[in-house]
């Protein structure tokens, strides 16, 4: 009889051992696939330093480093014949800036050119998580203080007429492996004015981006826009353009820029000269940072 | 008729009884050393899957990448980020079979586990001397591996040369229990 309708039983039958067998001999990582927990896997080193040039990066140093931070400008005045050495001008802020937790991390330093004393903190509020989970970007808040120690013989030197103050919404978003880029909405008031016909308030803005050129190489650039800037003198958005490089417990940064400043709502709202190759426009900057572990990871 | 039933009871059979003979391990630990004159670098992670088919001797061992933790918080950040490249290359595996494995034996026994490792996107073969031991009841395997970093296509700044060997021993302990799936 029906050898045909047998077959026809039978071929479906086979099929479906088939199957059964085929998911039982899975191979053995298949398996391990399956197995592997979801673990959150938050996006590590959107611009790796805390600075992408000039001003802060949504980056914060994890619980127990302390980061040993120099930045430096060097620039020329623009008369053609000066006997300085090297350059005419230096700008340095030493700092040192620690983290208190994964989150949080404060600093201190002073800036020698402008004489003022700035400190910060510094909190990752949402970080951006890889797998589609989670935010699709990460926000930093920063909120800074400073303080002039110059003498003014025009201004009335109380205390309260020498502080400024910064705070910035740091969004950013790291788009692949390579490219991550940064908005910066700021705030910045400041208390010692030039002339009292300037806002004491600004509204400012800042772009920022990084392209990683190589493993331990990148290329960064950063622009900041005030809405309202200072009118009794004549200010440019700060630009900049550099390479940050990375080695182990040293990082450095590159730039070149037209913000002599360092301190933030110094040179986002005081930048005199615009970006060119002119002197004293032209400022190459230098960032050095060294860091520190007081904390140990793993258990002897 | 009666033939291919038969037939068909022992595929089914041989498929449910070799889907019981698997031993997985979930917490496995992989940890790996470089010793230079400079610095000493180590690095480990507690959440390695393997598992063994016993009917087979074969193995396989999973791991992220990103799940090692270092002595340095920066450490981890940069090995990741500029050395493998975790979020192109997220797992490092092993798949391999062990040589004249014998499931039964209680007492200890020293293998050879021949199999390919795949990291960083470079896959190679490897053969590790490997001790497999029951511990209440338990397989427990563990040994010593050494691998060199030129390998799998990892590259060290010549600045930092000096701080990272080129052979980094890896060591791995996993202690199994039974698989049910």
């Amino acid at each position: 009889m029906s050898l045909m309708k047998t077959k026809r039983i039978l071929l479906p039958v086979f099929m479906i051992i088939g199957c059964i067998q085929f998911s039982y001999t899975q191979d053995l990582l298949g398996i391990l696939d399956n197995e592997q927990k979801e673990i959150p896997k938050y996006t590590s080193a959107t611009f790796k330093m805390t600075r992408i040039a000039i001003g802060h990066s949504i980056e914060t140093r994890k619980k127990g480093i302390l980061e040993i931070f120099v930045a430096n400008r060097f620039w020329n005045t623009p008369e053609t014949r000066t006997q300085s050495f090297f350059v005419d001008r230096l700008s340095s802020r030493i700092a040192l800036e620690y983290g208190i937790s994964d989150r949080l991390s404060i600093g201190f330093g002073g800036t020698s050119f402008d004489g003022l004393f700035d400190g910060y903190l510094k909190y990752k509020l949402v970080q951006q998580r890889d797998n589609g989970k989670g935010s699709p970007f990460s926000i930093t808040l920063l909120q800074n203080s400073s303080y002039n120690s110059n003498a003014f013989p025009s201004v009335t030197e109380s205390f309260s007429h020498r502080l400024g103050f910064t705070s910035q919404v740091l969004i950013a978003k790291k788009f692949s492996k390579d490219f991550s880029l940064q908005i910066a909405p700021t705030f910045v008031h400041r208390a010692s004015l030039a002339t009292v016909d300037d806002s004491e308030s600004h509204f400012a803005i800042g772009f920022g981006g990084r392209y990683k050129l190589g493993s331990h190489l990148s290329l960064v650039s950063e622009y900041y826009y005030t809405a309202n800037p200072i009118e009794s003198f004549d200010v440019y958005g700060p630009f900049a353009l550099g390479v940050n490089w990375e080695i182990g417990d040293i990082m450095l940064q590159f730039m070149l820029t037209n913000a002599q400043r360092i301190e933030d709502g110094a040179f986002i709202t005081q930048t005199r000269n615009n970006f060119n190759f002119k002197n004293p426009n032209l400022n190459f900057g230098f960032n050095a940072t060294y860091v520190i572990h007081f904390k140990r990871n793993l258990k002897k | 008729m009666n033939r291919l039933l038969l037939l068909f009871f022992i595929l089914l059979f041989y498929g449910i009884n070799n889907a019981q003979e698997k031993v997985i391990a979930r917490q496995g630990q992989v940890s790996f050393f470089s010793y230079t004159s400079v610095e000493h670098i180590k690095a480990e992670n507690n959440q390695v899957l393997s598992i063994i088919d016993l009917g087979t001797s074969e193995i396989a061992v999973s791991m992220l990448m990103n799940a090692f933790v270092f002595e340095k918080a920066l450490m981890r950040e940069h090995f990741n980020e500029s050395y493998v490249e975790s979020d192109i290359y997220p797992k490092a595996t092993f798949e391999g079979t062990i040589a004249d494995f014998d499931p039964n034996l209680s007492d200890g026994q020293t293998k050879i586990v021949k199999g390919v490792f795949a990291m960083h996107g470079v896959t190679k073969k490897l053969e590790i001397k490997t001790k497999i031991e029951k511990q209440q009841g338990n397989y427990v395997v563990s040994g010593t591996f050494e691998a060199l970093v030129k390998d799998y296509e990892i590259k060290i700044p010549p600045l930092l040369a000096g701080n990272i060997a080129e052979r980094i021993s890896v060591n791995f302990r996993f202690e199994y229990e039974p698989y049910e799936n």
